[in-house]
């Protein structure tokens, strides 16, 4: 069961760049490219050779591979529905947040290493923004584990305490946060866009200006796993409210993403810099209310 | 008759230290440390495997008269915690003040050894005695030892200012424990913390738990008395500042876990959770805040000491909340995260401050801004320091993440059992974000410093230091990984150790955590084992292809240089946009004029002050001078405004009558 959950994470962590941009192709009305085309570009990038920077050192070569490791170990604690995942103990929700951390300082320290000053400007505000949102996901974790009584995933998302009509609209809103985490945790429109070559303007592609080939394609199947975590951590939000199956939780998963992103990537520009850490300040205080009202329901108070 | 033999065993020491030639002055402390510390942990282990309590000694006489020392298995911890910090301070002290013993006297020498050996042996006395006189009497040499340690280098203005601002803190906390202790005594009869227990029971225990907790709090760097720390220790000598930083604020910590324990089970116990929990977050929060902003490595290493005293505060915050209310679950992951981010706090932030000592005696500076790409020129060093900032972020597999792990299962366990929700969440909040700051910190730390292109040629020519000191970094490296990898047996030792908090057996305890702690260990192995099989995937990949250098790439722009890397300052800027309020900002010098076709050299200055800094030194001077100086506005020299003035007073005498006012 397990390494079928884990199957199953792998396939929507492959589905989901394909899925968005066939979306965003098909809402911009052009023909656009086609849904497994980020995979032929990772083949591409797999079969190149590399050129290091002189400045950098050893911790450049080693950080895409610490920065994937984190990124799959990380993956490895999320459940698909019903299922059970690989890693799974209480407290894994600590596990998962600081693993993703741990891959986060892999690749900032990666670009402080080249001495550039642009990818310092994106290693600082990946620190910045990372360090941020990190409250909001303890939060949402934290309502988790109000609402079931339980402290780790697997359990969470398969206990009684998350039925309910009442408890189905606190799921909800932390399905909610969940995918704001997922756009700004993988640098999507509106806060980073990764169609910019305006370096002055990018967070996480900045940081990855002088990696190419090998360590490129880490770096893309880390995001793709780190997106693929969280969205699944939103879609087991959803189908615990109604079915806790692993054939909701996953195609919800690959569509939650796919389609929210796509569409607002179409329909939205990226934010000025001033502007994300309101928004993501604003995400913090909304998983803040979540848990307040998680609280409300646990006591049985009703807001007349 | 016991205070005798302690001040005849430190006189005989002193003697030593002195006699021995300037050569061998750092080896002999080392000898004299080291012997102590092999008895005291090799007791200490038998004490922690035994888990009973053994008693030292009990002093008879007029001095001290019935006050007696033991070593129960939460004093056995930190007689380990004080031996291992000690004896690599002191293994680290013979390289890193090698270059400085020809410019000093021997007998200035003698006494910074002395100074260093009799800290050694006043902390043992804080954490074996059992409280009473003879524990402030320990604790007050303690003071004294560090005051002189910090002013090795006396003859620098910024260093003497600092520890006297130092000595002077320190004494206020000092007289707030004398007031604790007499009053237990008068209620009681005794000063110990048995008898402190009795007090809480009998008398109202609040405001006496309040003077203690400001007492040992001084000591800590509890906010908002943390305003010595980031000044006492980039004066102090970097062994000096791992010592004082790693080993002598637990003594605080030591202090308020005693205290909280002698609290028992009083419904007061509540309170107190409550306050330490939220004492902790403040505290966690302004000191990483605070370090982010730092651009000094010793400063920003300081700030990060405050941040973790707010998280081990929040981990006793936890448990006594967990306790109050009847969860031993909770206060059992409370008390052990809190213990044992004691421990790898002493663990990492050694390692740090002799990183910064590294810097220092290499490059002659530890400003941010003057040095880059240092891991290139000192490998060791850098390996070393990336392992010490990576395990203080809290990373896995390193030991600071099993540490806060088990604080987050406390208030995980606390909000899914239903108990005390609120204040568990914004523990978990304070946590989570204090969390991410720190690794913002860090990595502005390694970034700026060890990594990229060398800022100033003396970083260029930087050599690697002796082998020695790199040994002495050693020690507490392997404390890092033991404890990172093997979490189960670490915490095993941390258990027995909170049996003095609660009435749970260690087995039980044992029982309790390790399926976590056994699957988080084996969750490090796992990703050691993939990011080494990543590695050698990529190695393999990239065999018979062609890899090649070529330089940074610049966006199109050709001449790129050295000083146009982003700096720290630059890199909390996001930062300090936001928490703008908590420091006093200044940027001093002129920028570059429009007219100035060739720039002649211009030279900024940009500070980041703790607020806090400022209102405690000189709050009440800036109240008075301003009260001056609206006082001062009525003094105008116009004989007419003078008249005015009598003729309201006049007024004022009649209207307060007319109310009968007066």
């Amino acid at each position: 069961m397990a390494l079928f959950n884990t199957l199953l994470l792998g396939l929507v962590a492959l589905a989901i760049p394909g899925l968005i941009n066939r979306t965003r192709a098909r809402l911009a009305g052009r023909k656009g490219i086609r849904f497994t085309q980020h995979l032929h570009d990772l083949k591409l990038l797999l079969h190149k050779g590399a050129v290091y920077s002189t400045t950098t050192s050893a911790l450049f070569r080693i950080a895409p591979s610490v920065y994937l490791a984190a990124a799959a170990v990380a993956a490895l604690c999320i459940p698909g529905g019903d299922l059970r995942p690989l890693l799974s103990f209480e407290g894994d929700l600590v596990a998962f947040a600081y693993l993703l951390a741990l891959g986060r300082m892999a690749l900032i320290l990666a670009a402080m290493d080249t001495g550039s000053s642009f990818e310092g400007m994106g290693a600082s505000r990946e620190a910045l923004y990372g360090a941020l949102v990190e409250p909001a996901l303890m939060l949402v974790f934290g309502t988790f584990a109000l609402l079931s009584g339980y402290t780790s995933f697997a359990q969470i998302f398969t206990s009684e305490g998350t039925e309910g009509a009442q408890t189905a609209v606190v799921l909800l809103l932390a399905a909610y946060i969940l995918m704001k985490i997922t756009i700004t945790e993988s640098g999507r429109i509106p806060v980073d866009d990764p169609r910019t070559h305006l370096e002055l303007t990018m967070i996480h592609e900045v940081m990855c200006l002088d990696y190419c080939g090998v360590d490129l394609a880490f770096i893309k199947i880390a995001g793709w796993l780190k997106t693929a975590a969280f969205s699944l951590l939103a879609a087991d939000a959803v189908a615990a409210a109604a079915a806790p199956r692993w054939w909701v939780a996953a195609p919800l998963a690959m569509l939650l993403t796919g389609l929210s992103v796509g569409v607002v990537e179409s329909a939205q520009a990226r934010n000025k810099l001033a502007r994300n850490t309101t928004f993501i300040l604003t995400v913090v205080a909304l998983a803040a209310l979540v848990y307040f009202t998680a609280f409300l329901l646990q006591r049985n108070i009703s807001i007349q | 008759m016991f205070f005798l033999y302690t001040l005849i065993v430190l006189a005989a020491m002193t003697a030593l230290l002195f006699a021995v030639p300037l050569r061998a002055k750092g080896l002999t402390a080392l000898v004299l440390i080291g012997g102590g510390a092999l008895w005291s942990c090799s007791m200490a282990g038998g004490t922690l495997l035994k888990g009973q309590q053994t008693l030292l000694w009990l002093a008879s006489g007029p001095l001290f008269g019935g006050d007696s020392g033991s070593m129960d298995t939460l004093s056995a911890l930190f007689v380990l915690i004080i031996g291992i910090g000690s004896v690599a301070s002191a293994a680290y002290s013979r390289g890193y003040l090698a270059g400085e013993l020809p410019h000093k006297s021997p007998a200035h020498v003698s006494l910074h050894y002395t100074s260093l050996v009799a800290m050694y042996y006043a902390m043992l006395g804080v954490v074996l005695s059992d409280g009473g006189y003879s524990f402030l009497f320990f604790w007050e040499l303690m003071t004294v030892a560090s005051f002189l340690l910090i002013l090795f280098e006396a003859e620098r203005r910024e260093v003497r200012r600092a520890a006297l601002s130092y000595l002077i803190m320190m004494h206020i906390g000092f007289i707030l424990l004398l007031v604790g202790f007499v009053r237990v005594e008068t209620a009681t009869g005794s000063a110990s913390f048995t008898a402190l227990a009795e007090y809480f029971r009998t008398q109202p225990a609040l405001p006496l738990f309040l003077v203690f907790l400001a007492g040992f709090g001084m000591k800590a760097g509890l906010f908002p008395m943390h305003v010595w720390l980031p000044e006492a220790h980039p004066a102090a000598p970097s062994h000096v500042s791992a010592l004082m930083s790693g080993v002598m604020i637990k003594t605080g910590i030591y202090g308020i876990l005693r205290t909280t324990a002698a609290l028992g089970e009083l419904p007061v116990l509540h309170t107190a959770g409550v306050i330490l929990l939220a004492a902790g977050i403040v505290t966690g929060l302004w000191g990483i805040i605070l370090a982010a902003m730092q651009n000094d490595v010793k400063r920003l290493l300081a700030y990060s000491s405050i941040e973790n005293i707010g998280v081990i505060l929040i981990g006793i915050g936890v448990a006594a909340l967990g306790k109050a209310s009847g969860n031993q679950y909770v206060a059992l992951a409370g008390i052990a995260g809190a213990l044992l981010h004691t421990v790898n706090h002493s663990f990492f932030k050694s390692l740090l401050f002799f990183g910064a000592g590294n810097l220092l005696t290499a490059v002659r500076t530890t400003s941010l801004d003057n040095l880059g790409g240092v891991a290139r020129h000192m490998p060791m060093t850098g390996m070393l320091f990336l392992v010490g900032t990576a395990a203080i972020c809290a990373l896995p597999p390193l030991n600071g993440f099993v540490s806060e792990l088990l604080i987050y299962l406390g208030i995980f366990d606390g909000i899914a059992s239903g108990c005390d929700t609120l204040a568990a969440a914004a523990g978990l909040a304070a946590l989570a974000l204090i969390g991410g700051i720190a690794l913002l910190a860090f990595t502005k730390l390694y970034g700026t410093a060890f990594l990229g292109a060398p800022r100033t040629h003396e970083v260029a020519e930087a050599r690697e230091v002796d082998n020695i000191r790199i040994a002495a970094m050693a020690l507490p490296l392997a404390g890092i990984l033991f404890v990172g990898l093997f979490p189960g047996l670490a915490t095993a030792a941390i258990t027995r150790a909170a049996s003095f908090f609660l009435r749970t057996p260690a087995d039980a305890a044992d029982w309790l955590l390790s399926p976590t702690l056994q699957t988080a260990g084996r969750t490090a192995w796992l990703l050691l084992i993939v990011i080494w099989a990543l590695y050698r995937l990529r190695r393999r990949l990239l065999r018979g292809r062609p890899v090649s250098e070529g330089p940074t790439w610049g966006c199109g722009f050709t001449a790129p240089n050295v000083r146009m890397q982003y700096t720290g300052e630059s890199f909390s800027e996001g930062l300090q946009s936001i928490a703008t309020s908590l420091t006093q900002n200044s940027g001093e010098g002129a920028p570059v004029q429009k007219g100035e076709i060739f720039p002649r050299t211009h030279s900024f200055d940009i500070g980041h002050r703790d607020r806090i800094g400022r209102l405690f030194s000189a709050w009440w001077v800036e109240l008075l001078r301003r009260i001056n100086a609206r006082v001062m506005r009525l003094r105008t020299g116009k004989i007419n405004h003078y008249i005015l003035f009598a003729l309201a007073f006049l007024a004022l005498v009649f209207l307060l009558s007319l109310f009968n006012l007066i």
